[in-house]
């Protein structure tokens, strides 16, 4: 018997060693002096570890950026976005499109093209290929089709002329050619068609584009490998093969950055970023980018279609802590619907801050009675919805203003959103392309109730109107003045409250570089145009 | 009860099974709120996009109607188009499948060969010191959580000592072999590619380590409490008294007869790892089913979601018909009263 207990004491001891032992290894692994053996990527190639899958590679059906970091490279588009003093803008250019000219009426877009791109197999992007392009759009009719919502019909003029015809004058078109879903898609694709599906089951798997580079493998969950079009005429980019690794768990990706298996690590938490900061083989950088977070007041219910009902909620909302708290300071708060980086922004606009005195005084205004219950919907998509939420029911708790959690699953918490029923529900938006349309039109028209965008449900035939006409000019002085009035008008109803623009952060090896930062193409690389030391 | 009575019986009540399984399934499925049209076709997508997606996947029929339409394409062998990836889910499986199962049986493996012997040495040297360590490290095994053991053994042996790869089944750098049956190691010795064999097994080996450990802590576990049983037996006591030695007793006699409850353990245990050891496929970016699953469940895409369930249905009756005829093999009373 006295062995046996002797015997467990040594085995306690043992294991209380044993379990410090791990514990020490594992911080010191983690530590910013742990040694890295040298990159283990070759000088002409560039790894990047992502966080997720792609989940279907055509063009005309993805609308994911995990599928557009592949594709955008492999393709090419009528327009592309401009770099000015190397920095990314929202501004466009021509990419295949030479020049271009627009009637009068704003209907019809003639474009000329470059000569002497190719698709990866050899044959030349012409105005037949665009048109077809287009038409296929139409035909598979998923959600890239949904941002030419005027489109009529696309013509071949000549070899290398196209001229698109609208139903109804609609501004953003000449951005919305750089989207990802108007890549100029080989005509050839139509070989592998089956059943009708206009190509779409071979290039959910495969590209067919002119861009620089071309998907040579997809092992499903594990890698994409890009390599060189052939036909590529432009300068040759230094990296002749483009890895994207999939690496789910965030501490793995950054363990393989900081031995370098990885070249560049994407959607690191921001408290492992501030760690890798570190680390001197480690470029940590960081900007701001066009993707918000906001909550949604569901205008329709009681007590919240009570405008100074809602401004008290503007007022007690902790934003500051909330980017301090939340973003670690890594945001910027929202001045407005239309964020910093996008023509429409006005600096001067009024901004709402924590204020719970005037928050009292305008709920006492409002008339609604104290308690009051309020539903948070939000799901476990974005790290963030929570800890915001949390922060809402501490401030609005100070109001007798009682903020209910409900985390529900995302797919559930859309089907919500769509049909109206929740209180306040938090959600990210970023825009598909280059216009404050994404932001003026999709979240206050009210033809746009629920998921399609006004997600507050929020009705003023004031901003219809004016929103509605800044969608059929095309003078751009014009059209922003449009919007600054509806602006006004909309924040002074508050019904959302704006929380922040997010800074994007990603981290690199030093040895990277050339990479411009594009507020439009978020998670989308110049690999052309990058080299490694 | 013959061996073929019971196949012939338990195929039948695989019919019933995926009946039973399909329904249920299948009506949780569509009354979760959620609407995958609207997934597919954008989330700014109009109205009439979204309701020509849903005539396009048949959403708009009656769910009965829809129900019947799956078990007719399933009777087919055909489990419909994932709504998220655009492919047949068949083709999905087949894919993600070899992974998973190449992984859980590695795992297995080590857990039964490390996991028998420990066992038997628990229960023959009760209480003492090789007993008490096999205890500590079984104790530890149930109690380790998953992801803090895989974020620990990734951090020494990939991050720090940098002895073995940190993700995925093979180096990208290196050409996979042909596939064949969709196990690396398998394809590579049959492709005869001694570089590509190598290269998968260390992939192979952290994860498999990580979670054989917690089922290694459940065999020996089972194994220590059934052999202390079956050596406090009579028969056990007359053998030994007989003067047959210790070892033949414990090997030929004991041993067999304490297998008995463990084979239903490991049964249970490969079943459960069919369906993904998630946190381990995350952490080393494992492409098995795990992962699979878990996006198709956020995304709401029923036909995923309904492939993957057939077919795990499938794998357990067939393990269970498995871990029966194990039975028979190793007593031969149940061969006689079934």
């Amino acid at each position: 018997m006295r062995t046996s207990r002797k015997a467990v004491a040594v085995l306690v001891v043992l294991l209380v060693v044993g379990l410090l032992g791990t514990a020490c290894t594992g911080k010191k692994a983690e530590a910013p002096s742990a040694p890295a053996k040298p990159a283990g990527v070759p000088p002409d190639t560039l790894v990047i570890g992502v966080a997720e899958d792609a989940d279907n590679l055509d063009p005309a059906v993805t609308v994911t950026n995990n599928s557009w970091a592949i594709t955008y490279p492999c393709y090419q588009r009528l327009m592309r976005y401009k770099v000015v003093n190397g920095q990314g803008s929202t501004e466009v250019e021509g990419d295949l499109a030479e020049s271009w000219e627009v009637s009068q009426d704003g209907l019809v877009w003639t474009f000329k093209l470059k000569q002497g791109f190719k698709f990866d197999d050899g044959t030349p992007v012409d105005a037949r290929a665009v048109k077809f392009t287009f038409d296929r759009l139409r035909k598979v009719g998923k959600g890239p089709f949904d941002a030419f919502p005027t489109l009529e019909s696309v013509e071949v003029v000549s070899d290398y002329v196209v001229r698109f015809k609208l139903n109804a004058p609609f501004p953003p078109f000449i951005y919305t050619l750089a989207n990802n879903g108007a890549s100029i898609v080989n005509p050839k694709v139509m070989e592998h068609e089956q059943g009708g599906d206009q190509g779409q089951a071979y290039l959910a798997e495969h590209t067919m584009g002119s861009g620089p580079y071309r998907l040579v493998e997809w092992a499903k969950d594990q890698y994409f490998k890009l390599e060189l079009n052939p036909h590529w005429p432009g300068p040759k980019p230094k990296f002749t093969t483009v890895m994207f690794k999939i690496i789910k768990d965030p501490s793995a990706r950054r363990l393989q950055l900081e031995r370098g298996d990885l070249d560049i690590a994407e959607e690191l938490p921001i408290d492992q970023l501030e760690e890798l900061k570190k680390n001197p083989d480690i470029d940590v950088r960081e900007f701001p980018s066009l993707s918000v977070v906001y909550v949604y007041l569901n205008c329709k219910r009681k007590p919240l279609d009570n405008v100074k009902f809602r401004q008290a909620l503007s007022y007690a909302t902790d934003y500051q802590g909330i980017i301090k708290g939340v973003m670690l300071g890594k945001a910027v708060q929202m001045r407005g619907p239309v964020p910093q980086g996008m023509w429409g922004h006005a600096p001067d606009l009024f901004q709402y801050s924590l204020d719970l005195e005037k928050a009292k005084q305008l709920l006492a205004e409002s008339g609604v009675k104290t308690p009051v219950t309020l539903g948070y919907l939000y799901a476990d998509r974005d790290p963030t919805w929570e800890p915001i939420g949390l922060s809402l029911q501490s401030t609005f708790g100070q109001l007798g203003i009682k903020v209910e959690m409900q985390k529900l699953a995302y797919a559930t918490m859309r089907d919500k959103l769509d049909r109206g029923d929740f209180d306040l529900a938090v959600g990210n938006w970023s825009p598909d392309f280059a216009d404050p349309y994404m932001y003026m039109n999709y979240w206050f028209d009210s033809e746009f109730f629920g998921l399609a965008g006004n997600r507050a449900f929020y009705q003023n035939s004031r901003v219809d109107d004016l929103i509605r006409r800044a969608a059929r000019i095309t003078d751009q002085a014009e059209r922003e003045k449009l919007y600054r009035q509806a602006q006004e008008i909309i924040i002074q109803e508050a019904p959302y409250i704006f929380l922040f623009q997010r800074n994007y952060m990603v981290a690199f090896r030093k040895n990277v570089k050339g990479y411009v930062f594009q507020p439009m193409l978020v998670n989308i690389f110049n690999t052309a145009d990058m080299s490694k030391e | 009860m013959a061996f073929g009575q019971l196949i012939a019986r338990r195929m039948l009540l695989l019919l019933l099974v995926l009946f039973g399984v399909t329904v249920i399934t299948f009506s949780v499925s569509h009354l979760v709120p959620g609407d995958p049209a609207r997934m597919l076709v954008g989330q700014r997508a109009s109205q009439e996009m979204v309701e020509q997606m849903r005539r396009q996947l048949g959403l708009d029929r009656p769910v009965w109607e829809q129900y019947l339409r799956y078990m007719r394409d399933l009777v087919r062998g055909n489990l419909g188009i994932s709504i998220r990836t655009q492919r047949p889910v068949s083709e999905d499986l087949v894919i993600f499948f070899p992974a998973t199962l190449e992984l859980a049986l590695t795992a297995m493996f080590l857990a039964v060969v490390v996991g028998i012997p420990l066992g038997i040495v628990s229960a023959t040297r009760k209480d003492s010191l090789a007993d008490h360590v096999s205890r500590l490290v079984s104790v530890a095994g149930v109690s380790t959580p998953l992801f803090w053991l895989g974020l620990v053994v990734l951090l020494v042996f990939y991050g720090r000592l940098g002895w073995l790869p940190g993700s995925g089944r093979l180096d990208p750098f290196i050409p996979a072999p042909p596939r064949v049956t969709g196990f690396l190691l398998l394809d590579s010795l049959l492709a005869g590619r001694p570089d590509a064999f190598w290269n998968a097994l260390r992939h192979l080996i952290l994860p498999a380590l990580c979670l054989s450990y917690v089922h290694l802590a459940v065999v020996t576990r089972q194994v220590r409490a059934s052999m202390l049983e079956v050596l406090s037996q009579d028969y056990i006591r007359t053998a030994l008294a007989n003067g047959i030695p210790g070892r033949s007793v414990i090997y030929r006699h004991a041993l067999k007869n304490a297998l008995i409850p463990t084979v239903t353990v490991v049964g249970l245990a490969i079943g459960d790892l069919l369906g993904g050891a998630i946190l381990t496929e995350t952490i080393f970016a494992w492409p098995g089913m795990g992962s699979y699953v878990v996006d198709s469940i956020n995304f709401l895409d029923f036909p995923a979601i309904m492939g993957f369930t057939v077919f795990i249905a499938v794998g357990y009756v067939l393990i269970n018909l498995v871990v029966d005829l194990a039975y028979m093999w190793l007593d031969p009373r149940i061969r006689a009263v079934g």
